[in-house]
Protein backbone atom coordinates (compact mmCIF):
# COMPACT_ATOMS: atom_id res chain seq x y z
CA UNK A 1 0.00 0.00 0.00
CA UNK A 2 1.79 2.90 -0.82
CA UNK A 3 -0.04 6.87 -0.50
CA UNK A 4 1.47 9.99 -1.29
CA UNK A 5 0.59 12.81 0.97
CA UNK A 6 1.37 16.85 0.08
CA UNK A 7 2.58 19.28 1.86
CA UNK A 8 0.23 22.63 3.26
CA UNK A 9 -0.12 25.06 0.38
CA UNK A 10 1.43 26.85 -1.17
CA UNK A 11 4.65 24.34 -1.16
CA UNK A 12 4.16 20.96 -2.93
CA UNK A 13 6.33 19.20 -0.81
CA UNK A 14 5.23 15.59 -1.38
CA UNK A 15 6.05 12.45 1.10
CA UNK A 16 5.54 8.70 0.54
CA UNK A 17 4.19 6.81 3.27
CA UNK A 18 4.41 2.75 2.61
CA UNK A 19 3.69 -0.45 4.75
CA UNK A 20 3.82 -4.07 3.91
CA UNK A 21 -0.10 -5.23 3.61
CA UNK A 22 1.40 -9.11 3.20
CA UNK A 23 3.81 -8.85 6.83
CA UNK A 24 2.19 -7.50 9.86
CA UNK A 25 4.40 -5.32 12.55
CA UNK A 26 6.96 -4.27 9.94
CA UNK A 27 7.67 -0.45 10.08
CA UNK A 28 6.11 1.62 7.93
CA UNK A 29 8.47 3.22 5.78
CA UNK A 30 8.40 7.23 4.84
CA UNK A 31 10.30 8.50 1.61
CA UNK A 32 11.29 11.70 0.65
CA UNK A 33 12.43 12.35 -3.16
CA UNK A 34 13.27 15.89 -4.41
CA UNK A 35 13.86 17.64 -7.66
CA UNK A 36 15.56 15.41 -10.55
CA UNK A 37 19.32 16.74 -10.27
CA UNK A 38 20.69 19.52 -12.90
CA UNK A 39 22.97 17.56 -15.13
CA UNK A 40 20.64 15.08 -15.51
CA UNK A 41 20.72 15.16 -19.07
CA UNK A 42 23.88 12.92 -19.92
CA UNK A 43 22.87 10.20 -17.51
CA UNK A 44 21.01 7.48 -18.32
CA UNK A 45 19.23 7.38 -15.67
CA UNK A 46 17.07 9.91 -13.40
CA UNK A 47 18.81 10.70 -10.30
CA UNK A 48 17.52 12.64 -7.02
CA UNK A 49 17.99 13.30 -3.81
CA UNK A 50 16.22 10.82 -1.31
CA UNK A 51 16.12 10.19 2.61
CA UNK A 52 14.18 6.54 3.61
CA UNK A 53 12.95 6.72 6.87
CA UNK A 54 11.27 3.81 8.87
CA UNK A 55 8.65 4.74 11.23
CA UNK A 56 5.90 3.04 13.47
CA UNK A 57 2.83 2.25 12.33
CA UNK A 58 0.95 5.58 13.11
CA UNK A 59 2.56 7.50 10.36
CA UNK A 60 -0.28 8.53 8.73
CA UNK A 61 -2.25 10.15 11.79
CA UNK A 62 1.11 11.70 12.04
CA UNK A 63 1.65 13.20 8.65
CA UNK A 64 -2.23 14.68 9.06
CA UNK A 65 -1.30 15.90 12.36
CA UNK A 66 1.85 17.84 10.39
CA UNK A 67 -0.76 19.09 7.88
CA UNK A 68 0.03 17.07 5.27
CA UNK A 69 -3.29 15.87 3.20
CA UNK A 70 -2.97 12.83 1.04
CA UNK A 71 -3.47 12.78 -2.68
CA UNK A 72 -3.42 9.58 -3.67
CA UNK A 73 -2.92 6.05 -3.05
CA UNK A 74 -2.42 2.99 -4.62
CA UNK A 75 -1.97 -1.04 -4.17
CA UNK A 76 1.19 -2.53 -5.51
CA UNK A 77 1.40 -6.11 -6.06
CA UNK A 78 4.73 -7.85 -7.51
CA UNK A 79 8.12 -9.33 -7.03
CA UNK A 80 11.23 -7.29 -6.07
CA UNK A 81 14.56 -8.99 -7.60
CA UNK A 82 17.86 -8.08 -6.83
CA UNK A 83 21.03 -7.59 -8.22
CA UNK A 84 24.03 -5.70 -6.17
CA UNK A 85 22.50 -2.44 -4.66
CA UNK A 86 20.53 -2.83 -8.24
CA UNK A 87 16.83 -3.30 -7.80
CA UNK A 88 13.78 -4.13 -9.77
CA UNK A 89 10.38 -4.51 -9.29
CA UNK A 90 8.01 -6.08 -11.35
CA UNK A 91 4.20 -5.34 -10.01
CA UNK A 92 0.69 -3.81 -10.57
CA UNK A 93 -0.88 -1.42 -9.42
CA UNK A 94 -4.25 -1.40 -8.51
CA UNK A 95 -6.81 1.31 -7.78
CA UNK A 96 -8.47 1.73 -4.10
CA UNK A 97 -12.33 1.52 -4.53
CA UNK A 98 -12.81 3.07 -1.30
CA UNK A 99 -10.47 5.20 0.30
CA UNK A 100 -8.84 3.23 3.18
CA UNK A 101 -10.08 -0.12 2.02
CA UNK A 102 -7.69 -2.01 0.96
CA UNK A 103 -9.95 -5.14 0.27
CA UNK A 104 -11.73 -3.64 -2.61
CA UNK A 105 -9.42 -3.03 -5.24
CA UNK A 106 -9.11 -2.99 -8.72
CA UNK A 107 -6.32 -3.02 -11.06
CA UNK A 108 -5.43 -0.42 -13.11
CA UNK A 109 -4.43 -2.01 -16.39
CA UNK A 110 -3.58 -5.70 -17.33
CA UNK A 111 -0.18 -4.90 -17.68
CA UNK A 112 2.93 -4.92 -14.90
CA UNK A 113 5.29 -2.53 -14.35
CA UNK A 114 8.98 -2.62 -14.20
CA UNK A 115 11.08 -0.53 -12.31
CA UNK A 116 14.83 -0.28 -12.14
CA UNK A 117 15.97 1.63 -9.32
CA UNK A 118 19.31 2.12 -7.31
CA UNK A 119 19.33 3.37 -3.73
CA UNK A 120 23.33 4.93 -3.44
CA UNK A 121 25.29 8.05 -2.15
CA UNK A 122 25.66 11.13 -3.15
CA UNK A 123 27.85 11.40 -6.35
CA UNK A 124 28.07 7.87 -7.20
CA UNK A 125 26.91 8.45 -11.22
CA UNK A 126 28.38 5.80 -12.89
CA UNK A 127 25.38 3.62 -10.99
CA UNK A 128 23.26 5.24 -14.04
CA UNK A 129 26.05 3.12 -16.36
CA UNK A 130 25.33 0.23 -14.64
CA UNK A 131 21.74 0.46 -14.73
CA UNK A 132 22.17 1.21 -18.18
CA UNK A 133 23.79 -2.21 -18.89
CA UNK A 134 21.49 -3.84 -17.44
CA UNK A 135 18.48 -2.27 -19.09
CA UNK A 136 20.51 -3.86 -21.90
CA UNK A 137 20.44 -6.77 -20.94
CA UNK A 138 16.39 -6.98 -20.78
CA UNK A 139 15.75 -6.24 -23.81
CA UNK A 140 13.38 -7.05 -26.31
CA UNK A 141 11.51 -8.80 -23.54
CA UNK A 142 11.21 -5.25 -21.53
CA UNK A 143 12.29 -1.81 -22.79
CA UNK A 144 13.36 0.67 -20.04
CA UNK A 145 13.63 4.10 -20.10
CA UNK A 146 14.60 6.81 -18.29
CA UNK A 147 11.63 8.72 -16.69
CA UNK A 148 11.30 12.38 -17.13
CA UNK A 149 9.00 13.53 -14.35
CA UNK A 150 8.24 16.79 -16.16
CA UNK A 151 6.44 14.98 -18.62
CA UNK A 152 4.13 12.80 -16.08
CA UNK A 153 2.93 15.98 -14.09
CA UNK B 1 1.46 26.15 10.51
CA UNK B 2 -1.77 27.26 10.24
CA UNK B 3 -3.36 26.70 13.68
CA UNK B 4 0.79 26.97 15.50
CA UNK B 5 0.40 23.63 16.61
CA UNK B 6 3.92 22.51 18.60
CA UNK B 7 6.00 19.81 17.23
CA UNK B 8 8.66 18.39 19.40
CA UNK B 9 11.69 16.12 18.08
CA UNK B 10 13.23 14.09 20.55
CA UNK B 11 16.04 12.18 21.17
CA UNK B 12 16.75 9.45 24.01
CA UNK B 13 19.83 7.58 24.46
CA UNK B 14 18.58 4.91 25.90
CA UNK B 15 17.18 4.23 22.06
CA UNK B 16 19.75 5.51 20.04
CA UNK B 17 18.75 4.58 16.70
CA UNK B 18 15.44 6.07 17.26
CA UNK B 19 13.89 9.66 16.67
CA UNK B 20 10.74 10.43 18.41
CA UNK B 21 8.60 13.32 16.96
CA UNK B 22 5.29 14.11 19.21
CA UNK B 23 2.40 16.77 19.08
CA UNK B 24 1.10 17.49 22.11
CA UNK B 25 -1.80 15.49 22.43
CA UNK B 26 -1.08 13.91 19.64
CA UNK B 27 0.15 11.36 18.21
CA UNK B 28 3.77 9.96 18.61
CA UNK B 29 6.18 8.73 15.99
CA UNK B 30 8.84 6.81 16.35
CA UNK B 31 11.37 6.72 13.57
CA UNK B 32 14.84 6.00 12.78
CA UNK B 33 17.44 8.47 13.00
CA UNK B 34 17.09 9.44 9.23
CA UNK B 35 14.35 11.86 10.19
CA UNK B 36 16.36 14.33 11.52
CA UNK B 37 17.43 14.47 7.77
CA UNK B 38 14.36 15.02 6.32
CA UNK B 39 13.54 17.36 9.22
CA UNK B 40 16.40 19.40 7.59
CA UNK B 41 14.73 19.38 4.53
CA UNK B 42 11.19 20.58 5.88
CA UNK B 43 12.94 23.78 7.43
CA UNK B 44 10.77 25.86 5.51
CA UNK B 45 7.44 24.46 6.84
CA UNK B 46 7.97 25.40 10.43
CA UNK B 47 9.46 28.21 12.37
CA UNK B 48 11.72 26.78 14.63
CA UNK B 49 10.42 27.24 18.12
CA UNK B 50 13.14 29.57 19.47
CA UNK B 51 15.95 28.20 21.31
CA UNK B 52 13.65 26.68 23.17
CA UNK B 53 16.27 22.72 23.13
CA UNK B 54 16.09 21.52 26.67
CA UNK B 55 17.82 18.94 27.43
CA UNK B 56 18.47 16.46 30.74
CA UNK B 57 22.21 14.90 30.65
CA UNK B 58 23.23 12.47 33.95
CA UNK B 59 23.28 8.99 35.39
CA UNK B 60 21.77 5.78 34.42
CA UNK B 61 21.83 3.67 37.58
CA UNK B 62 20.66 -0.31 37.43
CA UNK B 63 19.54 -1.71 40.41
CA UNK B 64 18.01 -5.45 40.38
CA UNK B 65 15.09 -4.90 37.84
CA UNK B 66 15.08 -1.03 38.27
CA UNK B 67 16.49 1.88 35.86
CA UNK B 68 16.53 4.84 37.52
CA UNK B 69 18.37 7.77 35.59
CA UNK B 70 19.06 11.04 37.39
CA UNK B 71 19.95 14.04 35.27
CA UNK B 72 20.18 18.01 35.20
CA UNK B 73 17.94 19.38 33.30
CA UNK B 74 19.32 22.35 31.12
CA UNK B 75 17.97 24.83 28.90
CA UNK B 76 21.15 26.53 27.17
CA UNK B 77 23.48 27.33 29.08
CA UNK B 78 21.44 27.36 32.56
CA UNK B 79 20.48 24.38 35.09
CA UNK B 80 16.85 24.38 35.54
CA UNK B 81 16.41 21.32 37.41
CA UNK B 82 16.79 18.10 37.87
CA UNK B 83 14.68 14.86 36.44
CA UNK B 84 14.21 11.42 38.05
CA UNK B 85 13.42 8.77 35.60
CA UNK B 86 12.51 5.13 37.05
CA UNK B 87 11.79 2.08 35.15
CA UNK B 88 10.48 -1.26 36.24
CA UNK B 89 11.90 -3.54 33.51
CA UNK B 90 9.76 -6.84 33.55
CA UNK B 91 6.47 -5.09 33.39
CA UNK B 92 4.84 -3.76 30.23
CA UNK B 93 1.54 -3.11 31.83
CA UNK B 94 1.29 -0.16 33.51
CA UNK B 95 -1.19 -1.21 35.80
CA UNK B 96 0.65 -4.29 37.04
CA UNK B 97 3.24 -2.63 38.68
CA UNK B 98 2.67 1.01 39.45
CA UNK B 99 2.34 -0.33 43.31
CA UNK B 100 5.61 -1.46 43.32
CA UNK B 101 7.09 1.39 41.15
CA UNK B 102 5.35 3.87 43.77
CA UNK B 103 6.78 1.83 46.73
CA UNK B 104 10.69 1.45 45.57
CA UNK B 105 10.24 5.69 44.52
CA UNK B 106 9.10 6.24 48.09
CA UNK B 107 12.24 4.31 49.44
CA UNK B 108 14.48 7.58 48.16
CA UNK B 109 11.96 10.32 47.36
CA UNK B 110 9.77 10.33 49.99
CA UNK B 111 7.62 13.13 49.49
CA UNK B 112 8.40 14.08 46.64
CA UNK B 113 7.19 10.76 44.92
CA UNK B 114 4.79 11.45 42.07
CA UNK B 115 1.31 10.43 41.49
CA UNK B 116 0.56 7.95 38.32
CA UNK B 117 2.04 9.64 35.28
CA UNK B 118 -1.42 11.37 32.17
CA UNK B 119 0.09 8.97 29.95
CA UNK B 120 -1.70 6.10 31.79
CA UNK B 121 -5.47 8.10 31.65
CA UNK B 122 -7.75 5.71 30.18
CA UNK B 123 -5.40 3.08 28.68
CA UNK B 124 -4.23 1.13 32.13
CA UNK B 125 -3.94 -1.99 30.72
CA UNK B 126 -1.78 -1.21 27.40
CA UNK B 127 1.20 -1.84 26.32
CA UNK B 128 4.00 0.10 27.74
CA UNK B 129 6.13 1.68 24.94
CA UNK B 130 9.16 4.23 24.27
CA UNK B 131 6.66 6.71 23.23
CA UNK B 132 5.08 6.83 26.40
CA UNK B 133 8.29 7.62 28.76
CA UNK B 134 9.02 10.31 25.70
CA UNK B 135 5.54 11.77 26.31
CA UNK B 136 6.20 12.46 30.46
CA UNK B 137 9.05 14.01 29.54
CA UNK B 138 7.84 16.32 26.63
CA UNK B 139 5.39 17.37 29.67
CA UNK B 140 8.39 17.67 32.56
CA UNK B 141 10.22 19.87 30.22
CA UNK B 142 7.25 21.97 29.07
CA UNK B 143 6.67 22.02 33.69
CA UNK B 144 9.94 23.54 33.67
CA UNK B 145 9.81 26.03 30.11
CA UNK B 146 7.31 27.69 31.98
CA UNK B 147 8.79 27.78 35.57
CA UNK B 148 10.16 31.10 36.03
CA UNK B 149 13.95 31.38 36.53
CA UNK B 150 15.17 32.96 39.65
CA UNK B 151 16.27 36.78 39.27
CA UNK B 152 19.61 37.32 40.60
CA UNK B 153 20.00 40.07 42.13
CA UNK B 154 22.88 42.74 41.37
CA UNK B 155 24.22 46.11 42.63
CA UNK B 156 25.81 48.28 40.28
Amino acid sequence: LVSGVRGPPPSPFVLRARRSMDKSGMPWHLRYLGQPEIGDKNRHALVRNCVDIATSDNLTDFLVEMGFRMDHEFVAKGHVFRKGIMKIVVYKIFRILMPGNTESIEPLSLSYLVELNVVAPAGQDVVSDDMRNFAEQLKPLVHLEKIDPKRLM
Amino acid sequence: GQTGKLMYVMHNSEYPLSCFALFENGPCLIADANFDTLMVKLKGFFQNAKANKIESRGTRYQYCDFLVKVGTVTMGPSARGISVEVEYCPCVIANDCWNLLMEFMQSFMGNHTPGIPSVFGTKHDSIYSPADTMVQYMELFNKIRKQQQVPVAGIR
